[in-house]
């Protein structure tokens, strides 16, 4: 069933079994959910016989939407708890996009003996992404109370934006998202250092983030960095099948 | 199961999806497209698909189906494209029972 009680929290989670590996994909803040990976890799991975997990993270998507609890740690702990849950027990590749990718990197580092893999999309894993987005993120937040966004735009009959609004709303001025987020350690060289699984490390060429990608691949032991020409942040999204040819070479590999 | 049927399972379970606003629209015909005319957002095209799942088990594989398309290829769909899959993958079941 797609509704998942883990670690008293209920989660909207697909699981398709397999006898590969176990692949469990994390998707980015606010306004992202399962829908960006279900419709782009997570398919062709089943296809490949691995066992695939998708979530809506805690607040996003169909997931419930507590008040608090959505710090990177938390986050962690909800994956803990889902694959808990699923009857999952041994090491898992995790895929992350965006901030599911600074999840997938803080799991690996908290429970190495759960991690067997990191694919790491246009991950915010070093640099003052913190602060800029928490910065981003509380004017959206003001932007959306004071100019009551998701009534005006019912009033004018943009159906799918409203609810999105209403969803951005709800998760910004509802939860301490903003603040958790604030309050998050960045990554340091040594901690990566400390990294023991192999990660592959993708971004794209004109990413505000690309500095991470030289981080990791500088400080990560085992890190392949692969640089996507002409691409900013969405090559999730714009560069689909390219994504996907290295995801499975690099989950195909022995 | 005849298409008006399928299409009506769809309709009830869209109602169940996105709440009784998605009625709103109007009456939900074969040629009602997800994007167009419902605005569904993805998650919850993922959502219908999960309950059409349930409904038709094996018999119907919308994983399969939905991997032959990018994602505006599929929200561009209407309720008959979707309706038709359905009926045909029925009909391809019962005639190898």
């Amino acid at each position: 069933m797609p509704d998942l009680l883990a670690g008293g929290t209920r989660f909207h989670v697909q699981h398709i079994k397999g006898d590969g590996p176990t692949v469990v994909f994390l998707h980015g803040l606010v306004l992202d959910n399962l829908s960006s990976f279900y419709y782009t890799l997570a398919g062709p991975a089943a296809a490949t016989g691995a066992e695939v997990v998708l979530y809506d993270l805690r607040g996003h998507g169909r997931s419930e939407r507590p008040p608090t609890g959505y710090d990177v740690r938390d986050a962690v702990a909800d994956l803990v708890a889902v694959l808990g849950a699923l009857g999952i027990d041994r090491p898992v590749h995790l895929v992350g996009n965006s901030y599911g990718g600074v999840i997938a990197l803080r799991a690996a580092l908290d429970r190495p003996d759960l991690v067997a893999g990191l694919a790491l999309i246009e991950a915010h894993a070093t640099g003052d992404w913190i602060d800029r987005m928490s910065d981003t993120l509380a004017v959206a937040a003001l932007g959306l109370e004071h100019d009551r966004v998701p009534e005006q735009l019912r009033r004018l009959g943009a159906r799918k934006e409203a609810r999105m609004a209403a969803t951005a709303d709800a998760l910004l001025n509802g939860t301490t998202l903003i603040d958790d987020l604030a309050a998050t350690p960045p990554f340091g060289p040594a901690e990566l250092a400390s990294v023991r699984c192999p990660v592959l490390a993708l971004y794209g060429e004109h990413s505000e983030l690309a500095g991470a990608g030289r981080d990791l691949g500088l400080h990560i032991p085992d890190c392949t960095v692969h640089v996507l020409p002409g691409l900013a942040h969405t090559v999730l999204r714009e560069a689909t099948a390219e994504v996907r040819d290295l995801l499975l070479d690099w989950l195909g590999r022995p | 199961m005849t298409p008006d049927g399928i299409l009506s399972e769809i309709a009830e379970m869209l109602v169940d999806v996105v709440g009784e606003e998605i009625l709103l629209v109007g009456e939900l015909t074969h040629d009602t497209s997800f994007n167009d005319d419902l605005a569904l957002e993805s998650i919850e095209f993922v959502a219908l698909a999960e309950r059409l799942q349930l409904r038709y088990g094996e018999r119907v594989d919308f994983m399969a189906f939905l991997a032959g398309m990018d994602i505006d290829e599929i929200m561009g769909m209407t309720l008959g494209d979707l309706t038709d899959h359905i009926a045909a993958s029925l009909a391809l079941e019962s005639s190898r029972a």
